[in-house]
C-alpha cells in the first residue's frame, strides 16, 4: 500500500468514525437535518480545534488544509529541485538516488561558447537552444502580445456598438484548451489548408487582373488622388494633423513602397519594410505632436509623388505561381516560429486585455472631459492621460505576460513539437523530454535545468519591475 | 443640403449642430474589429464547417465553405463506387461509374447498366455531388463504429468531469477556509501566512515539474486522477480572490451568531459561505476552465494508462495515433470545444468580471 492510501485510511477513520461519534454525543440531530450533520462532519476537526484551544485555534484549523497542500506540492516541491538537481541516476526513490554534486550543472555547461550551442555536450545543448529560443521568443513575445492588447482593449473601450460582443469575441480563444487551439490551427495551416488556398487564390486573381491592359495606369492614378485626398485630410486641421488620417497615408505609403520597389535599384529586396518602417515613424512623429509633423507628412507626400512616377509600367504584378508554404514545417523560413508568436498572441490576448480594459474604466472621465474643454487633440489625451495612468496596469501585464510566455510549452509541443529540427525548441520542452520521455529518465538533469530556469525567470521579473519602477517615477 | 445629409448619415451622436461626426478614427476602429472577427472567429467557425464535412472532401482539402461530397452508389455485383456525370458532346448527361483506371479514354459504365462499358474522354467527366452532412465524423468515435474503438471517448469524458468537479470542489472549499480564516480572525502570523500565499504566486508551475513528480509519485497518487486533482487544489489566486471579497462582510453579523453560540464552523459555512456566493461562483468558473484546459500536468501524470486519460490527453493521442484522419479530429475537437464555448456563452459576464478584477488567470 502507498503512503498516500495508509495515510488516506488512518484519516478517513479517525475523520469520519471519530467525528461522528463526537459529533452526535454532543449535538442533537433530527432526521431532517442529516445535510447539517454531513457539512459539521466535514469541519470536524475545525469544530474540535474550537473545542480544545477555543476560538483562537480556529483560524489555524481553517489554514490547515489549504497550507498542507502548498506546503507538500509547491514548497517542498521547491526545495526539492535543488537536492533533486544534486543527484544523479534514474531511480524514481530519492534514497536511492547518488549524490553527485554539481555534475548536473556541470554537464549543462560543459560548452566552448555557451553562445553557441552546437559546442556544448548533449545535455548542454538541448538546454542552452531551448534557452536561447525561449528568450528570443520572449524578446518578441512580451512586446507584441502587450502592443496587441493595449490597441484592443482602446478600440473595445471606445463608444461602439455591441462592446459587450466585441470583448467576449476576443476573450473566447482564453477559454480554448492547448489542444483545441493547436488542432484548429494546424487544420488551417496545413500545406493545403486553407490559408494557402486563400493566399493562392488571391495571388492569382491579382495576376489575372494585373495582366488587363492599361490596369497599371488606372491603379497608379488612382492611387495618386486617394494619397492626395488622405495627405489633405491629414493636414486640413489649423494647429496639428489628424492622427487616424495620417495612419491611413502611412498604410498607403507602405503598399506604394512595396510596389514601386525603390531598394531593388541598389539591388536589395523588403522595400515594403522600409515602407512600414517609414510610415511608423510618421505615425510617431505626428502623435508625438512634434513641431515637425506638418513637414514630415509633406516630405512624405513628395516621396510618394517621387515613387508613383518612378514605377515602370511592366509586369509589376506578376506574381507567378504561388507555392504552398508548409507554414508550420518548412525549415529556415522562420514561419514556424512567426505562427507561434502568433497563436499564442491569438489564444493569450484576450486576458491581458480584460485586464487592461478594467484599468482604462478606472480612469476617472472628468480628465478627458477636461481634456475636451481645452480642445486637446485624441493623440495628446492618449499620451498625457491614458498612458500614464495605464501604467501599472500595463506594468502587471508585463510581468504576467513575461512569465507566462517564459513557460509556453503546449502551444508549441502541439503545434510544432519543437520542429522543424530544433527552431521551436523551448526550456520547458527540454526539461519534459530529459525528464519524462527520453529513453534514460534523467531527473536530476531535468530538476538543474528547472533551477536554472527559475534563476533566469527571477532575473528577468526583477529587472522588469525595477525599469518600469523607474518609469513611473518620472 | 448635401452636407446636412452626411452629417445626418455620419454622425453618431448630439443632433444637428453638436454632431459628433464618424470620423477616420471609428472607421479604423471597426476596421479593427473587422480584422479580429476574421482572425479570431473565423478559424473557429472553419474548424467547425470542415468537420461535417464528409472524409473524401476533408481529406481532398476541399476549401468550398459548404459540405459538398461525391455521392457513392451502390452497384450490384460490384460494390460502392463513387458516381461521376458523363457530359456527352450533344448535351446529355448519364450517370456513370469508372469500370477501369482514369486514363485519357476511361472506361465507364451507366449506374443503370453496370454491364455496358464504354469509353469516354477523360475531360468529358465531372464528379457528381451532393451537399451532405456527415454525422459519421462524429458518431464513429462516440459510438466506437467503423475501427474507432481506441477512442474511448466515455471515458475520457468522465475522466475530464471527474477531475474538473472534485478539483474545484475541493478548491472552492479549501480556499474559502483559508479566505476565512485571514479575513477574519486576528491571531498571530497572520501576515506570515498572507505572505506564504502570496509567493506562491511567484513559483511558476514549470520549473517545480520534476519534484513536484517525486512528491506525487512517493504519495502513491502518481497515474491516478487524484495526482492531477490534489497539487493544484490549493490557488493562490482562490484565496486572494475570496479574501478581498469576504473583507465586505460586515463583522456584526458573525458576533450575532456568536451571541446565539454558533460554532465558528457553523458560523463559516451558514453565514460566511452564502454571502460570498459571488466570489465562490467566479472561483468555481475559473477553476472549470483551469482544469478541463489542463495539459503538461495530466500529460506527466496520466499519460502511461489509457484509462485515465482526460478529453485534452486523448484529443492529442488521437491526432497523433491516425494522423491523416483528419475529419474525426476536427469532429472531436469541436465535441471537446462545445461544452467550454456554452459555459461561456452563459456566464461570459462572470469571467470577463472575474479576470478583471482579480487580474490573475
Amino acid at each position: 500500500m502507498s503512503l498516500a492510501a495508509i495515510l488516506m485510511t488512518v484519516l478517513g477513520v479517525l475523520w469520519i468514525g471519530g467525528g461522528s461519534v463526537w459529533l452526535l454525543t454532543r449535538r442533537r440531530y433530527k432526521l431532517v437535518q442529516v445535510p447539517s450533520f454531513l457539512m459539521d462532519l466535514v469541519g470536524f476537526p475545525v469544530e474540535y480545534a474550537q473545542s480544545i484551544w477555543g476560538r483562537g485555534g480556529v483560524p489555524y484549523a481553517l489554514l490547515l488544509p489549504n497550507m498542507l497542500i502548498f506546503g507538500l506540492f509547491t514548497f517542498v516541491p521547491m526545495i526539492l529541485n535543488f537536492y533533486v538537481s544534486f543527484t544523479g541516476g534514474t531511480s524514481i526513490l530519492l534514497f536511492n538516488r547518488p549524490w553527485v554534486g554539481f555534475q548536473q550543472y556541470a554537464d549543462i555547461f560543459s560548452c566552448e561558447t555557451i553562445f553557441e550551442p552546437r559546442t556544448c555536450s548533449n545535455a548542454g545543448f538541448s538546454f542552452w537552444k531551448g534557452m536561447f529560443n525561449t528568450l528570443w521568443f520572449v524578446v518578441i513575445q512580451v512586446p507584441v502580445l502587450c502592443v496587441v492588447a493595449l490597441v484592443t482593449a482602446l478600440v473595445v473601450n471606445k463608444n461602439i456598438r455591441g462592446r459587450g460582443f466585441w470583448r467576449a469575441m476576443f476573450f473566447y480563444p482564453v477559454m480554448l484548451s492547448p489542444v483545441v487551439i493547436a488542432n484548429i490551427w494546424n487544420w488551417v495551416l496545413h500545406r493545403k489548408g486553407v490559408l494557402n488556398e486563400m493566399i493562392g487564390g488571391t495571388r492569382d486573381q491579382l495576376s489575372a487582373m494585373a495582366g488587363m491592359t492599361g490596369f497599371d495606369i488606372v491603379v497608379t492614378v488612382l492611387l495618386a488622388v486617394v494619397l492626395m485626398v488622405v495627405s489633405e485630410r491629414a493636414l486640413r486641421s489649423s494647429d496639428t494633423p489628424s492622427l487616424a488620417w495620417t495612419a491611413v497615408f502611412g498604410a498607403l505609403l507602405a503598399l506604394l513602397f512595396g510596389w514601386a520597389n525603390p531598394l531593388s535599384l541598389i539591388g536589395l529586396g523588403g522595400s515594403i519594410w522600409l515602407g512600414g518602417a517609414l510610415a511608423l515613424g510618421l505615425v510617431l512623429i505626428v502623435s508625438s505632436e512634434s513641431r515637425h509633423a506638418r513637414i514630415a507628412i509633406i516630405v512624405a507626400g513628395i516621396l510618394s509623388a517621387a515613387l508613383l512616377i518612378s514605377i515602370q509600367f511592366d509586369s509589376v504584378f506578376d506574381f507567378g505561381r504561388y507555392r504552398p508554404i508548409n507554414w508550420l514545417v518548412q525549415p529556415n523560413t522562420g514561419w514556424p516560429f512567426f505562427w507561434l508568436v502568433f497563436v499564442f498572441t491569438w489564444s493569450h490576448m484576450g486576458f491581458y486585455m480584460l485586464i487592461l480594459l478594467a484599468g482604462l474604466q478606472a480612469i476617472p472621465s472628468d480628465l478627458y472631459e477636461a481634456a475636451r474643454m481645452d480642445a486637446t487633440r485624441p493623440a495628446r489625451a492618449f499620451w498625457r492621460i491614458t498612458l500614464p495612468l495605464i501604467m501599472p496596469t500595463l506594468t502587471v501585464v508585463l510581468v504576467l505576460a513575461l512569465i507566462r510566455s517564459f513557460q509556453i510549452f503546449d502551444e508549441v509541443y502541439l503545434l510544432t513539437g519543437g520542429g522543424p529540427g530544433r527552431e521551436t525548441f523551448m526550456i520547458v520542452q527540454n526539461i519534459y523530454e530529459v525528464a519524462f520521455t527520453n529513453q534514460s529518465k534523467d531527473y536530476g538533469e531535468g530538476a538543474a535545468g528547472s533551477v536554472l530556469m527559475a534563476v533566469v525567470i527571477a532575473i528577468f521579473t526583477f529587472f522588469q519591475l525595477w525599469i518600469t519602477r523607474r518609469q513611473s517615477e518620472l | 443640403m448635401l452636407n446636412r445629409l452626411s452629417t445626418f448619415l455620419t454622425r453618431t451622436a448630439g443632433n444637428k449642430d453638436t454632431a459628433e461626426r464618424f470620423g477616420m478614427a471609428d472607421v479604423l476602429a471597426y476596421g479593427y474589429l473587422l480584422l479580429g472577427v476574421l482572425i479570431v472567429l473565423v478559424p473557429v467557425l472553419w474548424t467547425f464547417f470542415s468537420s461535417i464535412k464528409p472524409e473524401r472532401a476533408v481529406d481532398s482539402f476541399d476549401t468550398r465553405l459548404l459540405p459538398i461530397a461525391q455521392v457513392q452508389t451502390e452497384i450490384e455485383g460490384i460494390g460502392t463506387k463513387p458516381e461521376w456525370i458523363h457530359e456527352a458532346g450533344d448535351g446529355g448527361e448519364t450517370k456513370v461509374f469508372k469500370a477501369g483506371p482514369t486514363r485519357k479514354e476511361t472506361d465507364v459504365a451507366p449506374i443503370d447498366e453496370p454491364g455496358d462499358v464504354f469509353k469516354v474522354p477523360r475531360t468529358q467527366l465531372r464528379p457528381s455531388e451532393e451537399i451532405r452532412v456527415a454525422t459519421e465524423n462524429y458518431l464513429d468515435p462516440l459510438l466506437k463504429r467503423h475501427g474507432q474503438e481506441n477512442f474511448t471517448f466515455g471515458i475520457y469524458l468522465f475522466n475530464s468531469i471527474f477531475v474538473t468537479v472534485m478539483a474545484t470542489l475541493v478548491t472552492l472549499i479549501i480556499n474559502a477556509m483559508a479566505a476565512f480564516a485571514l479575513s477574519k480572525y486576528r491571531f498571530r502570523g497572520r501576515l506570515t501566512f498572507t505572505i506564504l500565499i502570496v509567493a506562491t504566486l511567484l513559483i511558476p508551475s514549470s520549473i517545480i515539474l520534476v519534484s513536484l513528480f517525486f512528491v506525487v509519485w512517493s504519495f502513491g497518487i502518481f497515474g491516478s486522477l487524484w495526482g492531477v486533482i490534489i497539487p493544484a487544489a490549493a490557488t493562490p489566486t482562490g484565496v486572494f480572490l475570496l479574501r478581498q471579497y469576504m473583507l465586505t462582510i460586515p463583522d456584526e453579523l458573525l458576533e450575532a451568531a456568536r451571541m446565539d453560540a454558533a460554532s465558528e464552523w457553523r458560523i463559516f459555512w451558514r453565514i460566511v459561505l452564502p454571502l460570498s456566493l459571488p466570489a465562490l461562483s467566479v472561483l468555481a468558473i475559473l477553476s472549470v476552465i483551469w482544469r478541463w484546459n489542463d495539459f503538461l500536468w495530466p500529460l506527466i501524470v496520466l499519460i502511461s494508462d489509457p484509462e485515465k486519460h482526460t478529453i485534452q490527453l486523448g484529443l492529442t493521442q488521437y491526432a497523433g495515433e491516425f494522423d491523416t484522419d483528419f475529419h474525426y479530429i476536427l469532429a472531436m475537437t469541436v465535441v471537446s470545444l462545445i461544452p467550454i464555448t456554452l459555459v461561456f456563452v452563459w456566464l461570459q459576464r462572470f469571467i470577463t468580471t472575474g479576470i478583471a478584477t482579480t487580474g490573475l488567470k
